[in-house]
């Protein structure tokens, strides 16, 4: 295969990264406080503690949070560091 | 047990009940327990469908993060250790550049008793205090004194 021609997939798949952002979603667990979730969001997502308190609420009615959307591997590294705090992270792409 | 700043650089826990104390001294190991709780220490960042990213993650990202937990715990094993040299009866000093890797490694330790005992949020969330006299009401009962000990850690720090 040569180097500038892509593959179909290659292809969908640029199209799908492109089209579509990756979002980071915090799910809910009954072990971590809400005051370690609140300080996690603050540190690793830079959130106001306003809005890091919504986050981590929203977390815990709702079961889950959107809290950041945007490239692939910047939404990875966000998840890496979430696990790091032990939080329950998980990244999707966007349906478009 | 309090918890209060002796100055800049470092936290001092005090009065300690020598029963607690010794949760402190094994926190360490328990929290090393990797075994019982790697589901949960170590999820999937993606659904299941996402096969090559899961797998990509565990050969590439999950080794940094056992590093990451290993190196909290050693610090913790250390703080503590020099506890017990000093005796428990003394109050604990923890270094507050230490106090992330202690939130970590009580988080650790949570999460694999939790894991371990099949703990549901009812059980965490029950109004009445653990059964002592069996093991799993021990085994609760440490995953609410951790919880403690981050609280203390937090509240200081805010």
């Amino acid at each position: 295969m040569s180097a500038g021609v892509a593959s179909p997939d290659a292809e969908t798949r640029d199209e799908r990264s492109v089209a579509s952002p990756w979002n980071v979603i915090v799910h809910n667990d009954p072990v971590n406080l809400m005051s370690y979730v609140t300080m996690v969001f603050q540190r690793v997502l830079g959130f106001t503690k306003d809005r890091a308190t919504r986050h981590m609420l929203e977390v815990h009615h709702q079961g889950r949070s959107l809290v950041w959307s945007g490239g692939r591997e910047q939404a990875e590294a966000i998840v890496e560091q979430l696990h790091g705090y032990l939080l329950l992270a998980t990244l999707e792409q966007e349906k478009s | 047990m309090t918890l209060a700043s002796a100055n800049e650089i470092v936290l001092e826990f005090g009065e300690i009940h020598p029963f607690f104390a010794g949760l402190l001294i094994e926190l360490p190991k328990v929290a090393a327990a990797h075994d019982r709780g790697a589901n949960r220490l170590y999820p999937a960042p993606a659904a299941a469908g996402e096969q090559e990213l899961c797998a990509d993650w565990r050969e590439v990202v999950q080794p940094g993060l056992q590093h990451l937990f290993a190196a909290n715990r050693d610090l913790v094993a250390r703080d503590l250790d020099s506890w017990e040299t000093s005796g428990t009866g003394e109050n604990l000093l923890v270094p507050r550049r230490h106090v992330d890797a202690w939130l970590n490694t009580l988080n650790q330790a949570r999460l694999i008793v939790v894991e371990a005992n099949h703990f549901t949020e009812e059980d965490l969330d029950a109004s009445v205090p653990p059964d002592l006299s069996s093991r799993r009401g021990l085994a609760l009962l440490k995953v609410h004194f951790y919880a403690h000990v981050q609280e203390l850690m937090l509240e200081t720090l805010r």
